[in-house]
């Protein structure tokens, strides 16, 4: 692919355009600008205070007794067992639903792409999971799991699946999945749209070359469809984990991170510990140490795979 | 090509398509049902599943008694605002992305992911108080500023995937035809890449449209959500079933609409036979 | 400059005044308050306040329940606190620690409707330093519910003690279609497990949790859920909607909670639910008394028409017409003879539990042990993560000084 500078080099530039070149120089920054100040201010800046705050023993009620203590909320945490147990049950929270939501919504974006009369509707109906208020999902789920009057046990033991209900929310084992599982329903729909876009930019002459020389769906799938929209996926791929990864709004009106610990994830634990507890230096500990480790495990992905982004 | 047989598309079309659909709306249908039971019965025999037991007593309840077209009204003026603000915003980052290599690309790159890693709950007592300092808690633009920050960095990254599919020859093209940077934006890469930005506006008015916590702390009684009015029906003592579902539903309504309009515009073939040899 | 000029500047002059000392006038006072009801019922009690008080606008607004306190210790923190506002006692200590209550004693002191509200509420709702910052609203205290055509149908009578409570329970149990007591082992549970542990002798003090008998009572209690299997495999998870839920379509037969509660399973079961007060448990009952009251924010600027305003709504025909609203209990003697939102039995159940009613102790390790970590803990000692035995000791970790 032939860059500005390349092309930029076959001719010698006469004055007009060298005034464009140096106008053109500060162009991206001068597009950028908007976003990187609005991000600035309003997040940068309270991320920075909180990274302050972690350093701090500051009870929210206590405002005065506020004391530095250095790395003591740091040292805390690692010691705290529900730190860990959060570390390793966000690593399966987002092991499982990213590539759930992904695999989902690829089946219904390569659905939804067909030529059928009523696409239209089937397209809108899709995007309803996504469009529900997440308040509105968990307590519906909820209501569906209950073992003494939701509609999946109910099923479940008319189809003779079970012997007796199970109490999907109640049950340490069982619970992060059922959680999960409500996620992927929630999420899905994110992929099919965006994918669904990114398979309007595969022209159609490729599926018909294809065709002609006689590829089957399935290889015209490997060869021509996954490459095409390899870079969508990639990129919604990676943050739809940060989202995830983030996300407690349904958890905690689900299970409120229990029974126990079972469905706790770290940043549920820094609500819990900030909002509930008010406790706000260890609150931020918990963040800051959340978005570090999420933070290498971006910076590794997009170093390995994301080699298109750098076209 | 040839048309396939009825029966061909009706197994590979109509009925996984018909599958997916079950599964996104199976679960919704039972909060339909409880939108349409009154809530006396409700409580007393369940929710009804024959029409005989149906009716509109809490789609009354809720759009003539409480507030609640108020409160879409204020949502729909937050999210129509974000999409606004995100998109302009975000288009013209996707594009010095995608199109330049520049000095602290990848830094401003990763700067935007860094931003939506840190958990939110931490950000909204400062917010609170910077809002609060500049006098504009309780209104539409303190929402539709913090929506956006959490809309933009997102929808950067989406709009860059999109606008890097688009092939750099096409600028060049119309830029050897006379045109500027921008021009060549505007008129060759913006209809191009618009499936990416209706998808993307698409992600942003959910984002915008299901945001609780912001709307919840920056709002007030001049400024109330959706996502708000539907919490108020979840008591301390009691949950409004009925009130609740009719909420979902209503509240789901502006989105499907939206995307029902806009979807016709995510066809192929656009970049077919743009550059030719 | 003409006459007619002159003229129309000195009535700008006097218009532009008289705005300005109207506003003088015109106080505003932010309130805000969470009920159950979407529909509204405070808009009339503040028109009638508005027109006994002109010169004071009431701003009232409901906060969704979930987040109440969450966006209260923000407004506090942030600088934008109401005048005044609905609060319970479990947020007490941590608003007097904050500094963000206006003491009310000496107004409540002088004030025509000290008298009417029911004996020792005041003491009740009295502050962690001895000063009163809470006037006491609305009530209502924890009570047995059972299934009368249940225990017909088991020839039982409606248990005394907590022995007779747990044959019962076992002799209900039908695993799976119904149970004896569904016990609520999701946030909030801990007034139903209070009964059974708090009346044995466990306190919420340094030492209190850890003595022989309180580990035995809450070994007692997990037994029921974990050897009797009386209660239903859901509890760990159970809030208040799945043991209603549940109590209402004959799954369990029992269960604990107030009279918020009675009129929608009157509802549902008409004649096929009552209520008596909880067991007593070797001998001692212990209940739980839930409140609800008013209180200032010290950095109101209103004080004075934020006073008239909570006052006003403690008045009793005011209490009534609130607690209709609300489904709890007045708390003026009046509005208590003649109140009648709640069928007698029911009535009945709550005001003979009153003796025997308490609330927590005033500490803010109270307010970590009602929001987190007392249902964190039973979730774990009910599935068997942990004993009840460490239950007890994790939970005395929070009260140590």
């Amino acid at each position: 692919m032939s860059s500005i500078n390349e092309a930029l080099a076959l001719e010698a530039p006469g004055p007009r355009r060298r005034r464009r070149l140096r106008r053109d120089a500060f162009l991206p920054y001068a597009l950028l600008t908007p976003a990187v100040v609005v991000v600035l201010i309003i997040v940068f800046a309270p991320m920075i205070e909180a990274l302050v705050t972690s350093f701090y023993d500051y009870v929210l009620f206590r405002p005065n007794a506020a004391a530095f203590v250095g790395i003591a909320n740091y040292v805390k945490l690692f010691h705290d067992p529900v730190f860990w147990t959060s570390l390793w049950q966000t690593a399966l929270w987002i092991g499982l639903t990213v590539p759930l939501q992904m695999g989902l919504g690829l089946i219904a974006a390569l659905l939804l792409n067909r030529d059928f009369a009523w696409r239209g509707l089937a397209r809108a109906l899709v995007i309803i999971p996504w469009a529900l208020p997440s308040v509105v999902i968990a307590l519906m789920w909820r209501w569906i799991y209950d073992p003494n009057i939701g509609v999946l046990n109910d099923l479940l033991l008319r189809l003779d699946i079970v012997r007796a209900a199970i109490p999907w929310l109640a049950s340490p084992d069982v619970a992060l999945y059922a959680v999960i599982a409500t996620l992927t329903w929630q999420g899905f729909p994110f992929f099919a749209v965006m994918i669904l876009a990114g398979l309007q930019g595969i022209p159609k002459s490729q599926y018909e070359a294809a065709a002609i020389d006689g590829a089957s769906a399935w290889r015209q799938f490997r060869h021509i469809t996954l490459p095409g929209i390899g870079p969508i996926l990639a990129t919604a791929g990676l943050l739809r984990t940060i989202w995830v990864a983030n996300s407690i709004d349904v958890i905690f009106v689900m299970t409120g991170g229990g029974p126990g610990y079972s469905t706790y994830t770290l940043p549920l634990f820094a609500f819990v510990k900030a909002r509930q507890n008010l406790d706000f230096g260890y609150g931020s500990a918990i963040a800051v140490t959340f978005t570090v480790i999420l933070g290498a495990i971006v910076a590794v992905y997009i170093a390995r795979t994301m080699r298109e982004v750098e076209r | 090509m040839k048309r396939d047989g009825f029966l061909k598309r009706l197994a590979i079309t109509h009925i996984p398509v018909a599958l997916v659909i079950l599964l996104a709306i199976g679960p919704f249908a039972w909060m339909i049902l409880t939108s349409l039971t009154p809530s006396a019965a409700i409580v007393a025999k369940g929710v009804s599943v024959s029409p005989a037991g149906w009716a509109p007593d809490n789609y009354v309840r809720l759009l003539a008694h409480t507030d609640f077209l108020g409160n879409m009204g204020h949502s729909l003026i937050v999210a129509l605002g974000t999409v606004a603000l995100g998109l302009v915003v975000s288009v013209t980052a996707a594009y010095a992305f995608s199109r330049f290599r520049f000095f602290g690309r990848r830094v401003l790159m990763l700067q935007f992911l860094l931003v939506n890693m840190f958990p939110v709950v931490l950000l909204i007592l400062p917010l609170f108080t910077l809002m609060r300092r500049l006098g504009l808690l309780d209104t539409h633009l303190a929402l539709i500023i913090a929506n956006a920050t959490v809309a933009i960095p997102f929808a950067v990254w989406m709009l860059t995937s999109y606008v890097g599919a688009i092939p750099k020859s096409l600028d060049e093209a119309a830029m050897i035809d006379g045109c500027s940077r921008l021009q060549a934006l505007r008129r060759v890469v913006l209809p191009l890449a618009l499936p990416g930005i209706i998808s993307t506006g698409i992600y942003i008015f959910i984002t915008a449209w299901n945001e609780y916590l912001y709307a919840l702390t920056l709002g007030g009684r001049h400024v109330r959500t959706v996502t708000v009015a539907i919490q108020t029906l979840i008591g301390e003592y009691q949950i409004e079933w009925g009130l609740l579902a009719a909420g979902g539903v209503v509240g789901a309504l502006p989105v499907t609409i939206l995307f029902l309009i806009v979807q016709r515009r995510l066809v192929g073939g656009l970049t077919q036979g743009a550059v030719k040899g | 400059m003409s006459r007619l000029k002159l003229k129309l500047a000195a009535a700008a002059a006097a218009l532009v005044a008289g705005l300005g000392l109207g506003q003088a006038n015109a106080e505003t006072v932010r309130f805000w308050y969470h009920f159950d009801n979407p529909d509204n019922p405070m808009s009339g009690l503040v028109q009638k306040f508005e027109k006994q008080n002109p010169g004071i606008t009431v701003e009232a607004d409901n906060v969704p329940w979930n987040s109440y306190y969450d966006n209260l210790y923000t407004a506090i923190i942030g600088g934008n606190a109401p005048d005044a506002a609905m609060v319970k006692l479990f947020a007490q200590p941590r608003l007097v620690e904050m500094g963000a209550l206006e003491p009310i004693g000496k107004r409540i002191d002088a004030w025509d409707g000290k008298k009417e509200l029911l004996d020792n509420l005041l003491t009740l709702n009295a502050g962690p330093n001895g000063k009163q910052y809470y006037l006491p609203i609305q009530y209502v205290v924890l009570y047995l519910y059972y299934r009368t055509d249940l225990f017909k149908e088991a020839g039982l009578q409606p248990p005394k003690t907590c022995k007779e409570f747990r044959e019962d329970a076992k002799k209900l149990t039908h695993a799976p279609d119904r149970y004896g007591f569904g016990f609520r082992g999701g946030k909030g549970g801990w007034d139903q497990w209070g009964t059974f542990v708090f009346s044995r002798g466990a306190k919420l003090e340094p030492g209190g949790l850890t003595t022989p008998e309180a580990i035995k009572a809450n070994q007692w209690l997990v037994d029921m859920f974990r050897k009797d299997k009386s209660i239903p495999p859901s509890a760990p998870n159970d809030g208040f909607q799945e043991i209603i839920g549940a109590f209402k379509s004959g799954k369990t037969a029992m269960t604990i909670h107030h009279i918020g509660s009675a009129n929608d399973l009157v509802a549902a079961l008409g004649d096929k639910v009552s209520a008596v007060p909880v067991p007593k448990c070797d001998g001692h009952a212990w209940t739980s008394y839930g409140d609800e009251s008013l209180a200032i924010f010290s950095a109101s600027e209103h004080k004075d028409a934020a006073w008239k305003w909570i006052s006003f709504l403690a008045e009793p025909e005011n209490n009534v017409a609130f607690v209709k609203a609300t489904g709890q209990m007045p708390v003026t003697k009046t509005g208590s003879k003649t109140y009648d939102g709640h069928p007698k039995r029911f009535v009945e159940a709550t005001v003979n539990s009153l003796p025997f009613a308490h609330v927590l102790p005033q500490t803010s390790a109270t307010s970590d042990f009602v929001n987190t970590e007392w249902q964190t803990a039973m979730q774990q000692a009910l599935t068997g993560q942990i004993t009840p035995k460490a239950m007890m000791e994790k939970l005395q970790g929070l009260f140590t000084k």
